[in-house]
Protein backbone atom coordinates (compact mmCIF):
# COMPACT_ATOMS: atom_id res chain seq x y z
CA UNK A 1 0.00 0.00 0.00
CA UNK A 2 1.91 3.06 -1.14
CA UNK A 3 1.02 6.39 0.34
CA UNK A 4 0.82 8.50 -2.83
CA UNK A 5 -1.79 6.20 -4.30
CA UNK A 6 -3.79 6.30 -1.10
CA UNK A 7 -3.75 10.08 -1.03
CA UNK A 8 -4.66 10.41 -4.67
CA UNK A 9 -7.46 7.88 -4.49
CA UNK A 10 -10.10 9.71 -2.51
CA UNK A 11 -9.58 13.05 -4.18
CA UNK A 12 -10.17 11.73 -7.67
CA UNK A 13 -13.09 9.63 -6.42
CA UNK A 14 -14.96 12.33 -4.53
CA UNK A 15 -15.42 14.20 -7.78
CA UNK A 16 -17.61 11.39 -9.13
CA UNK A 17 -20.17 11.58 -6.31
CA UNK A 18 -23.45 13.42 -6.58
CA UNK A 19 -23.97 15.97 -3.77
CA UNK A 20 -26.64 13.70 -2.34
CA UNK A 21 -24.28 10.70 -2.33
CA UNK A 22 -21.46 12.77 -0.84
CA UNK A 23 -23.82 13.89 1.93
CA UNK A 24 -24.63 10.25 2.71
CA UNK A 25 -20.94 9.48 3.05
CA UNK A 26 -20.44 12.52 5.29
CA UNK A 27 -23.34 11.61 7.58
CA UNK A 28 -22.08 8.07 7.88
CA UNK A 29 -18.57 9.06 8.85
CA UNK A 30 -19.78 11.68 11.31
CA UNK A 31 -21.65 8.86 13.04
CA UNK A 32 -18.60 6.58 12.88
CA UNK A 33 -16.44 9.31 14.39
CA UNK A 34 -18.95 9.88 17.18
CA UNK A 35 -19.26 6.17 17.89
CA UNK A 36 -15.47 5.80 17.98
CA UNK A 37 -15.14 8.65 20.45
CA UNK A 38 -17.80 7.09 22.65
CA UNK A 39 -16.13 3.70 22.54
CA UNK A 40 -12.77 5.36 23.24
CA UNK A 41 -11.32 3.29 20.46
CA UNK A 42 -8.11 5.27 20.30
CA UNK A 43 -6.93 6.61 16.97
CA UNK A 44 -10.34 7.90 15.83
CA UNK A 45 -9.09 10.23 13.11
CA UNK A 46 -6.84 7.63 11.53
CA UNK A 47 -9.57 5.02 11.57
CA UNK A 48 -12.09 7.35 9.95
CA UNK A 49 -9.53 8.38 7.30
CA UNK A 50 -8.75 4.77 6.46
CA UNK A 51 -12.39 3.80 6.21
CA UNK A 52 -13.28 6.84 4.15
CA UNK A 53 -10.45 6.09 1.71
CA UNK A 54 -11.67 2.53 1.43
CA UNK A 55 -15.26 3.59 0.68
CA UNK A 56 -14.27 6.23 -1.85
CA UNK A 57 -12.05 3.73 -3.64
CA UNK A 58 -14.95 1.32 -3.78
CA UNK A 59 -17.21 4.03 -5.16
CA UNK A 60 -14.70 5.02 -7.80
CA UNK A 61 -15.69 1.96 -9.81
CA UNK A 62 -19.42 2.79 -9.64
CA UNK A 63 -21.44 5.70 -10.97
CA UNK A 64 -21.54 7.16 -7.46
CA UNK A 65 -25.31 7.30 -6.98
CA UNK A 66 -26.85 7.38 -3.50
CA UNK A 67 -27.83 3.72 -4.02
CA UNK A 68 -24.18 2.81 -4.67
CA UNK A 69 -23.17 4.67 -1.55
CA UNK A 70 -25.77 2.92 0.56
CA UNK A 71 -24.60 -0.44 -0.71
CA UNK A 72 -20.93 0.29 -0.06
CA UNK A 73 -21.66 1.61 3.44
CA UNK A 74 -23.85 -1.39 4.27
CA UNK A 75 -20.76 -3.49 3.57
CA UNK A 76 -18.94 -1.74 6.41
CA UNK A 77 -21.88 -2.17 8.76
CA UNK A 78 -23.46 0.04 11.42
CA UNK A 79 -21.16 2.77 12.82
CA UNK A 80 -21.67 1.48 16.37
CA UNK A 81 -20.65 -2.06 15.40
CA UNK A 82 -17.58 -0.73 13.62
CA UNK A 83 -16.61 1.33 16.63
CA UNK A 84 -17.01 -1.71 18.86
CA UNK A 85 -14.63 -3.65 16.61
CA UNK A 86 -12.04 -0.88 16.86
CA UNK A 87 -12.48 -0.65 20.62
CA UNK A 88 -12.03 -4.42 20.93
CA UNK A 89 -8.88 -4.28 18.88
CA UNK A 90 -7.34 -1.45 20.88
CA UNK A 91 -8.35 -2.41 24.41
CA UNK A 92 -6.31 -4.55 26.75
CA UNK A 93 -7.85 -7.37 28.76
CA UNK A 94 -9.16 -4.90 31.33
CA UNK A 95 -11.79 -2.70 29.70
CA UNK A 96 -10.87 -0.08 32.27
CA UNK A 97 -11.05 3.22 30.49
CA UNK A 98 -13.89 3.08 28.04
CA UNK A 99 -17.08 5.04 27.59
CA UNK A 100 -17.55 8.47 29.09
CA UNK A 101 -14.16 8.27 30.89
CA UNK A 102 -12.58 10.05 27.93
CA UNK A 103 -12.85 13.58 29.24
CA UNK A 104 -12.91 12.96 32.98
CA UNK A 105 -10.21 11.84 35.37
CA UNK A 106 -10.45 8.04 35.43
CA UNK A 107 -11.80 6.66 38.70
CA UNK A 108 -10.18 3.31 38.19
CA UNK A 109 -7.28 1.87 36.25
CA UNK A 110 -3.58 1.44 36.79
CA UNK A 111 -0.92 3.86 37.93
CA UNK A 112 2.66 2.62 37.49
CA UNK A 113 1.25 -0.92 37.26
CA UNK A 114 -0.55 -0.59 40.61
CA UNK A 115 -4.35 -0.81 40.25
CA UNK A 116 -6.54 1.82 41.84
CA UNK A 117 -10.29 1.98 42.26
CA UNK A 118 -12.12 5.05 43.47
CA UNK A 119 -15.67 4.18 42.43
CA UNK A 120 -18.08 3.53 45.31
CA UNK A 121 -17.84 -0.18 46.21
CA UNK A 122 -20.72 -2.27 44.91
CA UNK A 123 -21.74 -5.76 45.98
CA UNK A 124 -21.13 -6.85 42.38
CA UNK A 125 -17.53 -5.73 42.46
CA UNK A 126 -16.88 -7.19 45.91
CA UNK A 127 -18.39 -10.48 44.75
CA UNK A 128 -16.34 -10.74 41.57
CA UNK A 129 -13.07 -9.86 43.28
CA UNK A 130 -13.39 -11.80 46.55
CA UNK A 131 -14.81 -15.10 45.33
CA UNK A 132 -13.87 -16.12 41.82
CA UNK A 133 -12.55 -19.70 41.90
CA UNK A 134 -12.38 -19.66 38.08
CA UNK A 135 -9.66 -17.03 38.18
CA UNK A 136 -6.31 -18.48 39.33
CA UNK A 137 -4.97 -15.05 40.30
CA UNK A 138 -4.83 -14.70 44.09
CA UNK A 139 -4.20 -10.96 44.08
CA UNK A 140 -6.85 -8.99 42.24
CA UNK A 141 -7.33 -5.22 41.89
CA UNK A 142 -8.72 -3.81 45.10
CA UNK A 143 -12.47 -3.28 45.51
CA UNK A 144 -11.78 0.22 46.82
CA UNK A 145 -8.50 2.06 47.19
CA UNK A 146 -5.03 1.38 45.86
CA UNK A 147 -3.43 -2.03 45.49
CA UNK A 148 -4.82 -5.54 45.60
CA UNK A 149 -7.41 -7.65 47.37
CA UNK A 150 -7.34 -11.38 47.88
CA UNK A 151 -9.41 -13.61 45.63
CA UNK A 152 -10.40 -16.12 48.32
CA UNK A 153 -11.73 -18.40 45.57
CA UNK A 154 -8.26 -18.78 44.05
CA UNK A 155 -6.77 -19.47 47.50
CA UNK A 156 -9.38 -22.17 48.15
CA UNK A 157 -8.58 -23.80 44.80
CA UNK A 158 -4.82 -23.66 45.52
CA UNK A 159 -5.40 -25.33 48.89
CA UNK A 160 -7.57 -27.99 47.21
CA UNK A 161 -10.54 -27.00 49.37
CA UNK A 162 -12.73 -26.53 46.30
CA UNK A 163 -12.37 -27.13 42.58
CA UNK A 164 -12.83 -24.22 40.18
CA UNK A 165 -15.99 -25.71 38.67
CA UNK A 166 -17.53 -27.14 41.84
CA UNK A 167 -20.45 -24.76 41.56
CA UNK A 168 -22.07 -23.72 38.29
CA UNK A 169 -22.93 -20.36 39.79
CA UNK A 170 -21.30 -19.49 43.13
CA UNK A 171 -23.66 -20.19 46.04
CA UNK A 172 -26.66 -20.46 43.71
CA UNK A 173 -27.64 -23.89 45.07
CA UNK A 174 -27.10 -22.98 48.72
CA UNK A 175 -30.43 -22.94 50.64
CA UNK A 176 -31.62 -19.33 51.16
CA UNK A 177 -31.68 -19.61 54.96
CA UNK A 178 -27.96 -20.47 54.98
CA UNK A 179 -27.27 -17.50 52.72
CA UNK A 180 -29.11 -15.27 55.19
CA UNK A 181 -27.28 -16.90 58.10
CA UNK A 182 -23.98 -15.45 56.83
CA UNK A 183 -25.17 -12.15 58.33
CA UNK A 184 -25.23 -13.70 61.79
CA UNK A 185 -21.51 -13.21 62.49
CA UNK A 186 -21.24 -9.54 61.44
CA UNK A 187 -24.54 -8.65 63.15
CA UNK A 188 -23.59 -10.32 66.44
CA UNK A 189 -20.15 -8.70 66.27
CA UNK A 190 -21.82 -5.32 65.73
CA UNK A 191 -24.11 -5.85 68.71
CA UNK A 192 -21.19 -6.85 70.95
CA UNK A 193 -19.32 -3.76 69.72
CA UNK A 194 -22.18 -1.46 70.70
CA UNK A 195 -22.66 -3.23 74.02
CA UNK A 196 -18.98 -2.96 74.86
CA UNK A 197 -18.90 0.75 74.06
CA UNK A 198 -22.04 1.36 76.12
CA UNK A 199 -20.57 -0.50 79.08
CA UNK A 200 -17.18 1.25 79.05
CA UNK A 201 -17.98 4.72 77.72
CA UNK A 202 -18.33 6.48 81.10
CA UNK A 203 -14.92 5.33 82.28
CA UNK A 204 -12.99 6.23 79.12
CA UNK A 205 -10.44 9.07 79.13
CA UNK A 206 -11.19 12.16 77.03
CA UNK A 207 -8.42 11.34 74.53
CA UNK A 208 -7.97 7.92 73.02
CA UNK A 209 -5.22 6.50 70.82
CA UNK A 210 -6.10 6.41 67.12
CA UNK A 211 -2.89 4.85 65.84
CA UNK A 212 -0.10 2.68 67.19
CA UNK A 213 3.44 2.06 66.03
CA UNK A 214 4.64 -1.51 65.61
CA UNK A 215 6.00 -1.56 69.16
CA UNK A 216 2.53 -0.99 70.57
CA UNK A 217 3.11 2.69 71.51
CA UNK A 218 0.24 4.99 70.65
CA UNK A 219 1.55 7.73 68.36
CA UNK A 220 -1.61 9.66 67.64
CA UNK A 221 -4.60 10.59 69.83
CA UNK A 222 -8.17 11.63 69.05
CA UNK A 223 -11.03 12.86 71.23
CA UNK A 224 -12.85 9.73 72.41
CA UNK A 225 -16.02 10.63 70.50
CA UNK A 226 -14.08 10.67 67.23
CA UNK A 227 -11.92 7.66 68.02
CA UNK A 228 -14.86 5.43 68.99
CA UNK A 229 -17.15 7.01 66.38
CA UNK A 230 -14.68 6.17 63.62
CA UNK A 231 -14.56 2.52 64.71
CA UNK A 232 -18.33 2.41 65.08
CA UNK A 233 -18.82 3.59 61.50
CA UNK A 234 -16.23 1.09 60.27
CA UNK A 235 -18.03 -1.67 62.15
CA UNK A 236 -21.67 -0.82 61.56
CA UNK A 237 -21.85 0.87 58.13
CA UNK A 238 -20.75 -2.32 56.28
CA UNK A 239 -23.32 -4.32 58.27
CA UNK A 240 -26.03 -1.91 57.15
CA UNK A 241 -24.83 -2.06 53.53
CA UNK A 242 -24.71 -5.86 53.62
CA UNK A 243 -28.16 -6.04 55.21
CA UNK A 244 -29.49 -3.91 52.37
CA UNK A 245 -27.87 -6.27 49.82
CA UNK A 246 -29.67 -9.17 51.50
CA UNK A 247 -33.00 -7.37 51.79
CA UNK A 248 -32.91 -6.33 48.14
CA UNK A 249 -32.67 -10.05 47.27
CA UNK A 250 -29.52 -9.67 45.22
CA UNK A 251 -27.80 -12.73 43.70
CA UNK A 252 -26.54 -15.25 46.31
CA UNK A 253 -22.92 -14.46 45.43
CA UNK A 254 -23.48 -10.75 46.04
CA UNK A 255 -25.22 -11.42 49.35
CA UNK A 256 -22.52 -13.75 50.67
CA UNK A 257 -19.74 -11.42 49.50
CA UNK A 258 -21.44 -8.49 51.24
CA UNK A 259 -21.61 -10.55 54.46
CA UNK A 260 -17.94 -11.46 54.05
CA UNK A 261 -16.96 -7.81 53.54
CA UNK A 262 -18.99 -6.75 56.61
CA UNK A 263 -17.29 -9.53 58.56
CA UNK A 264 -13.85 -8.38 57.40
CA UNK A 265 -14.32 -4.72 58.34
CA UNK A 266 -16.31 -5.55 61.48
CA UNK A 267 -13.52 -7.82 62.75
CA UNK A 268 -10.88 -5.16 62.13
CA UNK A 269 -12.98 -2.51 63.86
CA UNK A 270 -13.70 -4.82 66.79
CA UNK A 271 -10.03 -5.66 67.29
CA UNK A 272 -9.19 -1.95 67.26
CA UNK A 273 -11.87 -1.30 69.86
CA UNK A 274 -10.40 -4.00 72.10
CA UNK A 275 -6.93 -2.57 71.56
CA UNK A 276 -8.17 0.93 72.44
CA UNK A 277 -10.00 -0.24 75.57
CA UNK A 278 -6.97 -2.23 76.75
CA UNK A 279 -4.73 0.80 76.21
CA UNK A 280 -7.14 2.99 78.15
CA UNK A 281 -6.98 0.38 80.92
CA UNK A 282 -3.18 0.59 80.96
CA UNK A 283 -2.26 -2.53 78.92
CA UNK A 284 0.17 -1.91 76.09
CA UNK A 285 -0.11 -4.69 73.55
CA UNK A 286 -0.49 -5.16 69.81
CA UNK A 287 -1.97 -8.63 70.18
CA UNK A 288 -5.58 -7.55 69.46
CA UNK A 289 -4.46 -5.93 66.20
CA UNK A 290 -2.54 -8.98 65.00
CA UNK A 291 -5.27 -11.39 66.04
CA UNK A 292 -7.83 -9.06 64.44
CA UNK A 293 -6.02 -8.94 61.11
CA UNK A 294 -5.63 -12.72 61.02
CA UNK A 295 -9.29 -13.25 61.96
CA UNK A 296 -10.43 -10.63 59.45
CA UNK A 297 -9.03 -12.83 56.67
CA UNK A 298 -9.71 -16.26 58.14
CA UNK A 299 -13.35 -15.85 59.14
CA UNK A 300 -14.60 -14.60 55.72
CA UNK A 301 -12.43 -17.24 54.03
CA UNK A 302 -13.96 -19.99 56.17
CA UNK A 303 -17.42 -18.56 55.47
CA UNK A 304 -16.92 -18.50 51.71
CA UNK A 305 -15.35 -21.96 51.53
CA UNK A 306 -18.03 -23.61 53.69
CA UNK A 307 -20.81 -22.05 51.65
CA UNK A 308 -19.22 -23.15 48.41
CA UNK A 309 -19.03 -26.67 49.78
CA UNK A 310 -22.67 -26.56 50.83
CA UNK A 311 -23.51 -25.43 47.28
CA UNK A 312 -21.47 -28.26 45.81
CA UNK A 313 -23.15 -30.81 48.09
CA UNK A 314 -26.58 -29.53 47.01
CA UNK A 315 -25.65 -29.80 43.33
CA UNK A 316 -24.35 -33.31 43.86
CA UNK A 317 -27.44 -34.38 45.78
CA UNK A 318 -29.65 -33.10 42.94
CA UNK A 319 -27.67 -34.84 40.19
CA UNK A 320 -26.77 -38.07 41.94
CA UNK A 321 -30.34 -38.63 43.15
CA UNK A 322 -31.60 -37.96 39.64
CA UNK A 323 -29.21 -40.49 38.11
CA UNK A 324 -29.98 -43.18 40.67
CA UNK A 325 -33.70 -42.74 39.91
CA UNK A 326 -33.12 -42.73 36.18
CA UNK A 327 -33.89 -46.42 35.78
CA UNK A 328 -37.48 -45.97 36.94
CA UNK A 329 -38.21 -42.76 34.97
CA UNK B 1 9.04 -12.37 23.29
CA UNK B 2 7.54 -8.99 24.16
CA UNK B 3 4.35 -8.59 26.15
CA UNK B 4 2.64 -7.35 22.99
CA UNK B 5 3.44 -10.61 21.26
CA UNK B 6 2.23 -12.54 24.29
CA UNK B 7 -1.09 -10.76 24.43
CA UNK B 8 -1.56 -11.14 20.66
CA UNK B 9 -0.91 -14.87 20.91
CA UNK B 10 -3.21 -15.30 23.88
CA UNK B 11 -5.89 -13.36 21.98
CA UNK B 12 -6.12 -15.79 19.14
CA UNK B 13 -5.58 -18.85 21.30
CA UNK B 14 -8.64 -17.94 23.37
CA UNK B 15 -10.91 -18.43 20.36
CA UNK B 16 -9.18 -21.64 19.37
CA UNK B 17 -9.40 -23.15 22.84
CA UNK B 18 -13.16 -22.75 22.83
CA UNK B 19 -13.33 -24.86 19.68
CA UNK B 20 -10.81 -27.29 21.18
CA UNK B 21 -13.09 -27.85 24.18
CA UNK B 22 -16.11 -28.41 21.94
CA UNK B 23 -14.08 -30.83 19.83
CA UNK B 24 -12.95 -32.75 22.88
CA UNK B 25 -16.50 -33.04 24.23
CA UNK B 26 -17.69 -34.00 20.76
CA UNK B 27 -15.74 -37.19 21.38
CA UNK B 28 -17.64 -37.89 24.60
CA UNK B 29 -18.20 -36.41 28.05
CA UNK B 30 -15.31 -35.51 30.32
CA UNK B 31 -14.73 -33.90 33.72
CA UNK B 32 -12.84 -30.66 34.33
CA UNK B 33 -9.49 -32.15 35.31
CA UNK B 34 -9.65 -34.54 32.38
CA UNK B 35 -10.32 -31.67 29.95
CA UNK B 36 -7.45 -29.62 31.35
CA UNK B 37 -5.13 -32.62 31.17
CA UNK B 38 -5.92 -33.69 27.62
CA UNK B 39 -5.80 -30.13 26.27
CA UNK B 40 -2.56 -29.31 28.07
CA UNK B 41 -0.99 -32.34 26.43
CA UNK B 42 -0.98 -30.16 23.30
CA UNK B 43 1.74 -27.64 24.14
CA UNK B 44 0.89 -25.59 21.06
CA UNK B 45 -2.38 -24.54 22.65
CA UNK B 46 -0.62 -23.31 25.81
CA UNK B 47 -3.64 -24.16 27.94
CA UNK B 48 -3.87 -24.14 31.72
CA UNK B 49 -6.64 -24.68 34.24
CA UNK B 50 -6.90 -20.92 34.39
CA UNK B 51 -8.03 -20.78 30.77
CA UNK B 52 -10.17 -23.92 30.66
CA UNK B 53 -12.47 -23.36 33.64
CA UNK B 54 -13.61 -19.85 32.72
CA UNK B 55 -14.31 -21.11 29.19
CA UNK B 56 -16.29 -24.09 30.50
CA UNK B 57 -18.35 -21.70 32.60
CA UNK B 58 -18.90 -19.41 29.60
CA UNK B 59 -19.86 -22.29 27.28
CA UNK B 60 -22.27 -23.60 29.88
CA UNK B 61 -23.91 -20.18 30.31
CA UNK B 62 -24.24 -20.00 26.52
CA UNK B 63 -26.06 -23.34 26.59
CA UNK B 64 -23.48 -25.09 24.41
CA UNK B 65 -22.49 -27.60 27.09
CA UNK B 66 -24.28 -29.24 30.04
CA UNK B 67 -22.78 -30.53 33.24
CA UNK B 68 -23.81 -33.23 35.66
CA UNK B 69 -22.29 -34.70 38.82
CA UNK B 70 -21.48 -38.41 38.64
CA UNK B 71 -20.05 -40.84 41.15
CA UNK B 72 -16.39 -41.52 40.52
CA UNK B 73 -14.93 -45.01 40.78
CA UNK B 74 -12.10 -43.43 42.79
CA UNK B 75 -12.60 -40.58 45.24
CA UNK B 76 -15.36 -37.98 45.42
CA UNK B 77 -18.00 -37.38 42.70
CA UNK B 78 -16.95 -35.48 39.59
CA UNK B 79 -18.69 -32.90 37.47
CA UNK B 80 -18.89 -34.15 33.89
CA UNK B 81 -19.38 -31.95 30.86
CA UNK B 82 -21.01 -32.89 27.57
CA UNK B 83 -22.16 -31.09 24.43
CA UNK B 84 -25.76 -29.95 24.41
CA UNK B 85 -27.77 -30.32 21.23
CA UNK B 86 -27.10 -26.68 20.48
CA UNK B 87 -23.41 -27.20 21.23
CA UNK B 88 -23.25 -30.08 18.76
CA UNK B 89 -24.69 -27.87 16.02
CA UNK B 90 -22.33 -25.04 17.00
CA UNK B 91 -19.40 -27.43 16.86
CA UNK B 92 -20.30 -28.51 13.30
CA UNK B 93 -20.49 -24.89 12.17
CA UNK B 94 -17.25 -23.92 13.91
CA UNK B 95 -15.36 -26.98 12.68
CA UNK B 96 -16.35 -26.17 9.12
CA UNK B 97 -15.36 -22.53 9.57
CA UNK B 98 -12.05 -23.73 11.02
CA UNK B 99 -11.32 -25.68 7.84
CA UNK B 100 -11.87 -22.48 5.89
CA UNK B 101 -9.59 -20.53 8.23
CA UNK B 102 -6.75 -23.07 8.19
CA UNK B 103 -7.01 -23.44 4.41
CA UNK B 104 -6.74 -19.70 3.96
CA UNK B 105 -3.97 -19.34 6.53
CA UNK B 106 -1.90 -22.16 5.07
CA UNK B 107 -2.09 -20.42 1.74
CA UNK B 108 -1.18 -17.03 3.20
CA UNK B 109 1.69 -18.47 5.23
CA UNK B 110 2.96 -20.24 2.14
CA UNK B 111 2.48 -23.74 3.52
CA UNK B 112 1.57 -26.72 1.37
CA UNK B 113 2.71 -24.60 -1.51
CA UNK B 114 5.76 -25.42 -3.65
CA UNK B 115 7.05 -21.85 -3.62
Amino acid sequence: MSTPERDAGPQSATGGLSPEAAALVETYFTRVHGALLLAAAGECEDAVDDLRTHILEQLADTSGTPADVTRALADLGAPEALAAEYADASSDDEPSQRLSDVDTVPLHGRLLKVPFELRVPSSDRIAQRWWNPLDPRIFVPRVFGIGWDINFGAVAVKLHLVRPDDEDEPFASVPPRIISATMLFPVVLGIVFVGLVAATWAGLPAMLPAHWNVGGEADSFWARGWAIGFLAVMSLAPVAAAASTHLRRRAPLNRVAASAAATFLGTIAFSQLIQTLLYAGGTKTMVPTFVGIAAAFLVPFAMLVSLSRVGRAEEQRRDLEATSKKGSV
Amino acid sequence: MGTDTDSRLSQFRKGVVELAILALLHGGEAYGGEIVESLSSHPGLAISAGTVYPLLSRLKKAGLIDSVWRESPVGPPRKYYRLSEEGGAEFDVMARAWDGVTGAMDELLGKGNAR
